[in-house]
């Protein structure tokens, strides 16, 4: 099972109102120039080995975090002048030249101490162009947990520069058949470190997605041979089936307050949504299709549904206003528009449209107005899912081959590709903020 | 195991009746483990139980296919099968002309054989979202299923599940394989015992 996390931090300085504002570079913004920022080794500062494992592993976890966010060119390890463990990591204990002749406006710099299996990390963030420190915090956890430190870190350096903190410690689950004939329920974070195989049964595992509060993934599975929905929970590895009187159930959404799943029914080869209870019981039937109803997904503010429905002839998006009854349609433009999800700012929805005899990732305003398209139609991208923030997008692409999954930028800039399991990696769902 | 000893009880009629003699005159080749009882992952009672079907040496009739998938066997339909497989057009779930033809056949089998109970399912290609193929899939099993009851075969024998694109029987990415994927087909479902 996977651990609680034991994260404990405390503040060295804090500066209240800065938000990037005094550093040369804004970094938020299309197209804007990405903000050079070097990132050192960490300086051992206790007495125990094995440092050069934490020393490296906690900057390499830094920049790859900042290099995937897609606003900072991380400068080449190599041609650092400082040695980490013959400089300090305070202000006045390292020469800031010897970073500005680099090319960097800004400096992470910083410490770490081991006490058994707990480490201490202190890190700061310098602004190398107006000599300041911008942020100092002091970490503690468990020596194995030390990236989430890192991912803690940047994700205070991206509030930094644009007022909202990052997401680096948040998780994706995803169905992977990782290089075997079974699909099966994955998690990981964004780096594919801390992998954790939530199903091992060896049949079909779908459609993974968190709880708001991210202890919990309910996905379907044909393990029990009718294809039903589980609720399982992570830190405790208990389960819960959920069964239908009749019919099967395709897939679930928790509702945001977490109270509620929505979830397509089929029965008598017709899908439709309902709303499910936490145990998998019918609070009521939301639709009423004699066709295909699916994927349903929560608007933020948990009062409408963005779904699939065929009742046009082809698949197109629609918002089902929940307490109304009353549905309109989405999606104008396209003969297969799929696997929306609503964004955590509630503004625009995320979808797999066709194009031509390819998928691709769009997005739609909520109204209906201004679809962009988001990824090339030179191969498959699909599955799309949201950031906690609802700055980027994570999805599931062939254009490397196997199917893997990729970020980008909620514009469809700075694509990359994120670590694939060997076997093919399909639907992404992105998990809240997490510890 | 008295449990697949009737099972194997409507393939041995069928084959007595020498229906599906449209088959290669090989001998069937036996895919299946040679005892059910290799079975452990499935746990006894299911509602839909096609498993027990998977280990007929003599069968003309094709496993399931999540047990096919499970057992990492071929999830096509043999040819000697008297049951085969419907196809249909991307993104659809009507019956085309060949479907019914196809549906005719199978139905003549069912009254032939009128203790089989069989489970139709549904399958599509590729292309497209997993959650909608699985209602596409739905949708294609009960057009065949209706088909079906329209001539004359009872409801309670026919029971439906779709597996969308999850268990493709051709797997490269092209339209040969993805027609054969757009498939409805139809897995006799072992008798069980009163109990």
């Amino acid at each position: 099972m996977m651990q609680t996390i034991l994260l404990m931090l405390s503040f060295l300085v804090f500066y209240p109102g800065f938000a990037g504002a005094q550093f040369k570079g804004e970094i938020v913004g299309q197209g804007g120039q990405k903000f050079p920022i070097a990132v050192s080794p960490l300086k051992n500062l206790g007495t125990a080995g094995d440092a050069a494992k934490l020393s490296e592993g906690l900057a390499d976890t830094m920049a790859y975090d900042l290099d995937l966010s897609g606003w900072f060119k991380v400068l080449d390890r190599s041609a650092y002048i400082e040695h980490p463990q013959n400089t300090g990591i305070t202000l006045g204990t390292f020469d800031f030249k010897n970073w500005s002749t680099l090319g960097a406006e800004g400096l992470v710099k910083g410490g770490f101490s081991v006490q058994g299996d707990e480490v201490t990390v202190e890190l700061r963030l310098f602004d190398v162009y107006q000599n300041k420190e911008r942020i100092g915090k002091r970490y503690t956890g468990k020596v194995k947990d030390y990236r989430r430190i890192a991912h803690k870190f940047v994700d205070e350096i991206i509030n930094q520069f644009t007022g909202v903190p990052g997401i680096f410690n948040s998780r994706l689950t995803y169905v992977s058949t990782s290089g075997g004939r079974f699909k099966e329920i994955h998690v990981s974070h964004l780096d594919g470190t801390e992998k954790f195989q939530v199903t091992n049964n060896r049949t079909i595992n779908l459609s993974p997605s968190w709880t708001p509060d991210g202890r919990a993934v309910l996905y379907s599975s044909f393990k029990d041979r009718v294809q039903t929905l589980f609720l399982f929970e992570l830190y405790s590895g208990k389960e819960t089936k959920f069964s239908p009187r009749a019919g099967r159930l395709i897939s679930g959404k928790v509702s945001p307050d977490g109270k509620s799943v929505a979830a397509t029914l089929e029965s008598g080869g017709n899908s439709n949504l309902y709303l499910l209870d936490l145990g998998g019981n019918v609070i009521r039937k939301l639709t009423e299709e004699t066709g295909i109803a699916v994927s349903p997904s929560w608007s933020p503010d948990g009062r409408q549904l963005v779904y699939v429905s065929d009742r046009a002839g082809s698949p197109q998006l629609y918002i089902l206003d929940i307490a109304g009854g009353k549905s309109r349609r989405l999606t104008y433009s396209g003969g297969y528009n799929t696997s929306p999800e609503w964004s955590p700012k509630g503004d625009r929805i995320v979808y797999t449209g066709r194009v031509g005899s390819r998928f691709a990732v769009f997005t739609i305003s909520a109204d209906g107005g201004d679809p962009r398209k988001l990824t090339s139609e030179s191969s498959d991208s699909e599955d799309p899912t949201w950031s906690p923030d609802g700055r980027f997008i994570a999805f599931s692409s062939n254009r490397a081959g196997k199917y893997q999954l990729y970020i980008t930028q909620a514009t469809g800039e700075n694509q990359r590709r994120l670590t694939g399991s060997g076997g093919d990696d399909t639907k992404p769902s992105w998990s809240p903020r997490l510890d | 195991m008295a449990q697949s000893k009737l099972a194997y009880w409507g393939l041995v009629f069928l084959i007595g009746l020498g229906v599906g003699g449209c088959a290669p005159s090989t001998t069937p080749k036996p895919e299946g483990p040679t005892s059910s009882t290799s079975e452990s992952k499935s746990p006894a009672g299911q509602p839909s139980g096609a498993g027990q079907s998977g280990g007929t040496k003599e069968s003309a009739t094709a496993p399931g296919s999540l047990d096919a998938l499970q057992k990492g066997q071929s999830t096509a339909t043999p040819a000697s099968s008297p049951l085969k497989d419907v196809f249909f057009d991307y993104d659809r779930y009507d019956l085309r002309g060949d479907a019914r033809e196809v549906l005719r056949a199978n139905a003549d089998w069912l009254k032939k054989n009128p203790s089989a109970r069989i489970e139709i399912e549904g399958h599509c290609d590729e292309r497209g979202t997993s959650e909608y193929n699985l209602a596409l899939g739905a949708k294609r099993a009960q057009s065949a299923k209706d088909y079906l009851a329209t001539l004359g075969i009872a409801g309670d024998r026919l029971s439906t599940i779709s597996y969308g694109e999850e268990i493709p029987v051709c797997k490269q990415a092209n339209e040969d394989c993805w027609r054969q994927n757009r498939r409805a087909r139809f897995v006799v479902i072992p008798t069980r015992p009163a109990s």
